[in-house]
């Protein structure tokens, strides 16, 4: 993947750079206006069917079937750097290592932008960013965030939640015990279409999302439009409703998505989960599913259609550390593109079904 | 011996406060666990060390959550460049002096340790 320098990125390296020049003065300066601080997962995924790689993410070429075992489908390091040159102005740079759409670690810029705060509920953001698709999309590689091993794949399979280079405007409303995050982005993306190879075709992306906090309560909504050109042409457009309660000693949440597409047709994800926090340990249970709803100009049918049951556990360890167990059960309804799988063979058949078994280890520093 | 219980009893009961500087309006306790989840920006929150007695009776008593959950939500406002968690001092000194000097700031220490320096907002008990 070809990390490219566009002008609003350069600007946030430039700046960034001049501020951590300035830095180097002494190191009083330094503690003030940087900060480091990273994240991993380490993990390994057994999944007993072979005619189908099962990934942990809809980008991934490769997973754990044709061979039972791998270690690339949630294994990741990431590291970030904040930097803070003055009260208004701060900046962020975080770069990422996991398997990407051509089956390489090869490190990569997630984020890096610089921000500044008009009041302490205004903020404009200029650079790259993870676009914010889904509930916990922009913190999707960062396993300690999750309470599961990973987000569920179905709800990203029309749209990978990856970066975008542009601006980013972020308003905060009260209105009364409700709070408002609202958000309003504007870029350009490389972005994943379902039943081709990974093709990061650009495409110009408007995002609008709205969510809603009252108390323990969350409510996302979300709409998120592409247009590029090119073979095949973009011109996705995906609306999400999320909800999440979530008062501390346990949570459920759901999370939607519905996908518009004249090339692939309209899609619809889902998924509901709920756990408990018994101490340290957090059990949890999910159902996630995604169904075509037409076919498009493709004429591909059923495209991506599967549906998931998985329970696991959360155990907070240590400081800094947990550890995750799921066991899940994959049923094909497709055999087009399956979202939970890359590489669907010839052997595959709809109604196929996979039992997959993930252990990971998530830390934060 | 029943004294002795009694003074034990005392120390783990420790009433914990917020306080802000002496300058600055009231908080309320829904505004101060907005404020230690990242909810809120509001004002800047001034926070114990991690695992220390007081950090984990704060968080369980205004928030509900242990040191790993709220970890976990900080995180996500921190490898999504909105924030960064709150400045952990020291001890309740610290917190004092840190909260006289910034009208914004808002801190928690014990009941014990207030002072005319500061104010209290909100007694958590």
């Amino acid at each position: 993947m070809v990390f490219k320098v566009t002008p609003a990125i350069a600007a946030a390296m430039l700046a960034l750079g001049t501020a951590m020049a300035h830095a180097d003065a002494t190191n009083d300066t330094i503690e003030k206006s940087v900060t480091f601080s990273g994240f991993g997962t380490l993990g390994v995924v057994h999944s007993d069917y072979g005619n189908a790689d099962f990934v942990g993410n809809v980008i991934q070429p490769r997973g754990a079937g044709f061979s039972s075992w791998s270690a690339s489908p949630d294994s990741d390091l990431g590291g970030q750097a904040n930097f803070t040159l003055t009260d208004a102005l701060s900046g962020v740079v975080q770069v990422l290592s996991r398997q990407d759409a051509n089956g390489q670690f090869r490190p990569t810029v997630e984020w890096a932008n610089l921000q500044y705060e008009m009041t302490p509920d205004f903020k404009v953001r200029l650079g790259r960013m993870l676009l914010p698709t889904y509930e916990h999309s922009d913190t999707q590689n960062v396993g300690y965030t999750l309470p599961w091993v990973r987000i569920p794949i179905e709800i990203a399979y029309t749209d990978a939640g990856l970066h975008s280079d542009g601006v980013d405007v972020l308003y905060r409303v009260k209105t009364g015990g409700v709070t408002q995050d609202l958000q309003i982005q504007l870029g350009r993306t490389a972005v994943d279409l379902p039943g081709v190879e990974f093709t990061s075709t650009p495409a110009a992306v408007v995002v609008f999302s709205d969510t809603l906090q009252y108390g323990d309560t969350s409510l996302r909504l979300v709409y998120q439009k592409y247009d590029g050109s090119g073979y095949p042409e973009v011109r996705l457009q995906v609306s999400g409703v999320g909800l999440t309660y979530d008062p501390g000693a346990w949570f459920v949440m759901g999370d939607s998505n519905y996908s518009q597409d004249k090339y692939f047709g309209d899609l619809f994800a889902w998924y509901v989960s709920g756990g408990v926090r018994l101490g340290r340990l957090a059990p949890y249970a999910i159902y996630s599913t995604t169904r075509a709803q037409n076919v498009g100009t493709s004429g591909l049918k059923s495209l991506g259609n599967d549906h998931t049951v998985a329970a696991g556990a959360r155990w907070d360890f240590a400081k800094n550390l947990d550890t995750k167990l799921q066991l899940q059960r994959v049923v094909l309804d497709s055999v087009n593109d399956t979202a939970s799988f890359a590489d669907v063979g010839p052997g595959a058949r709809v109604g196929d079904k996979t039992n997959v078994l993930s252990w990971t280890l998530d830390f934060v520093f | 011996m029943i004294l002795a219980l009694f003074t034990v009893c005392d120390v783990r009961a420790e009433e914990i406060v917020v306080i802000v500087n002496l300058a600055a309006a009231t908080i309320s306790k829904e505004q101060i666990a907005d404020l230690y989840l990242g909810r809120s920006d509001a004002w800047t929150p001034i926070d114990q060390a991690v695992g220390s007695e007081i950090y984990v009776e704060f968080y369980k008593k205004v928030t509900g959550r242990d040191s790993a959950q709220v970890k976990a939500i900080w995180s996500r406002i921190l490898f999504t460049g909105r924030g960064i968690p709150p400045k952990q001092l020291r001890d309740s000194e610290a917190v004092k002096k840190a909260v006289a000097a910034n009208p914004k700031a808002v801190g928690y220490i014990e009941k014990s340790a207030v002072d005319a320096s500061i104010k209290v907002a909100v007694s958590i008990d």
